[in-house]
């Protein structure tokens, strides 16, 4: 008898509680890329990203590789990368691909985003404990968990294999982890806030903000690469395949 | 990079990353040729969309051209369809070329057969 009353003075407490909460916004639409500049409203467009410090045996070859992409591109040349192969590009890439937009279906236990791009899919789960980083399985999208602070969406990502590229290219280890803080700046401008902690590759974490416009009643367009006619050649240059009829 | 810094410095103060299938850099975005000419095929697919066209030459010999567009979802919204072209259609396009000489190269734009002049996507209207 006494821990049902226990258990009704709890749940009263409970509902007090959510009631006081502030509302959750409802992040459920399609949202474009929104880079802002001129004429942008500098509250609405994305802040400007803080440094990418490496550490110094991952900022040689990283120098040398943009080195290499810079003189390629001097000559005429792309070098390959993965996406001209139509390989996904994974977290957190897929949430900034060219002016592709992202779709944001919400429920009480799931977040899901899908990128028009290449039809890339991420699924954050509310409100449960995040796995250790060993025993989630490598991928390019990992394992998202998140919670509501207050009116922002927080998302926690461990799980991105080193095959994926990082921001900017940059190399990154199995201890990456991804912390997002999406919130909407004004009634219809989402931003996104990045940070990437990664103790083996980086200095410091890296901090970054992607800033999105609410496209109303856009229909998302079907993205399967099956005709992709670019292709890498011996030199590790990227080609297009013509054809003679 | 001096010896002994601690750090690479990758970027200071600049905007988010942005990701792209690929660069325009195998076209020759400096040169535009004018093809008229008879399609083969539409192609409204990903990661882009292509034109197979017919081009005779002034002596009538025909030179087949691959064109490369953006993609579906790129260009829907400056005015392009899945059927703005088919087979038989006769169409002018202009083009950057590619920068290795092959018969093929990128949209600026194209003379549907209503008449209309489309260009290769937003930020990629008709020049004329």
């Amino acid at each position: 008898m006494r821990s049902k009353y226990l258990l009704f003075i709890c749940s009263a407490l409970a509902s007090a509680l959510q009631a006081q909460s502030p509302a959750k916004p409802d992040l459920t639409g399609v949202w474009g890329q929104y880079r802002g500049g001129r004429g942008a409203d500098p509250k609405l467009a994305p802040p400007a990203a803080g440094p990418l410090v490496l550490k110094p045996q991952y900022a040689k070859p990283y120098e040398a590789r943009r080195a290499a992409e810079a003189a390629a591109n001097q000559r005429g040349e792309q070098l390959a990368n993965g996406s001209v192969q139509c390989v996904p590009y994974g977290v957190p890439t897929m949430m900034s691909v060219a002016v592709y937009p992202v779709e944001i279906i919400q429920t009480p236990k799931q977040v899901t985003i899908i990128s028009e791009a290449f039809s890339e899919v991420r699924r954050v789960y509310l409100d449960r404990p995040q796995n250790k980083i060993d025993d989630v399985p490598p991928g390019y999208y990992g394992r998202s968990v998140g919670r509501w602070e207050g009116d922002s969406l927080v998302v926690d990502t461990v799980g991105i294999k080193t095959s994926v590229a990082g921001y900017r290219g940059m190399p990154h280890s199995e201890q990456m982890r991804i912390s997002e803080r999406f919130k909407l700046v004004a009634p219809d401008v989402l931003h996104d806030q990045i940070t990437i902690d990664d103790p083996v590759v980086l200095e410091k974490p890296v901090i970054y903000t992607l800033a999105y416009k609410r496209i109303p009643d856009y229909e998302m367009v079907e993205f399967v690469c099956d005709n992709n006619r670019e292709y890498v050649d011996e030199n590790g240059i990227v080609r297009m395949r013509v054809r003679d009829k | 990079m001096k010896a002994g810094y601690a750090g690479f410095l990758a970027a200071i103060a600049v905007a988010a990353p942005l990701a792209a299938h690929h660069s325009f850099t195998m076209f020759d975005m400096t040169k535009r040729i004018t093809l008229m000419g008879t399609v083969t095929a539409f192609e409204w697919t990903n990661p882009h969309c292509y034109i197979e066209i017919d081009v005779p030459d002034e002596g009538g010999a025909v030179k087949h051209w691959s064109i490369e567009l953006g993609s579906p979802s790129i260009l829907q919204s400056s005015g392009w369809k899945f059927s703005s072209l088919k087979k038989g259609d006769k169409t002018t396009l202009v083009i950057n070329p590619l920068k290795s000489g092959q018969n093929g190269g990128f949209l600026s734009q194209a003379t549907l057969p209503d008449g209309r002049t489309v260009g290769n996507g937003p930020g990629r209207e008709p020049k004329q």
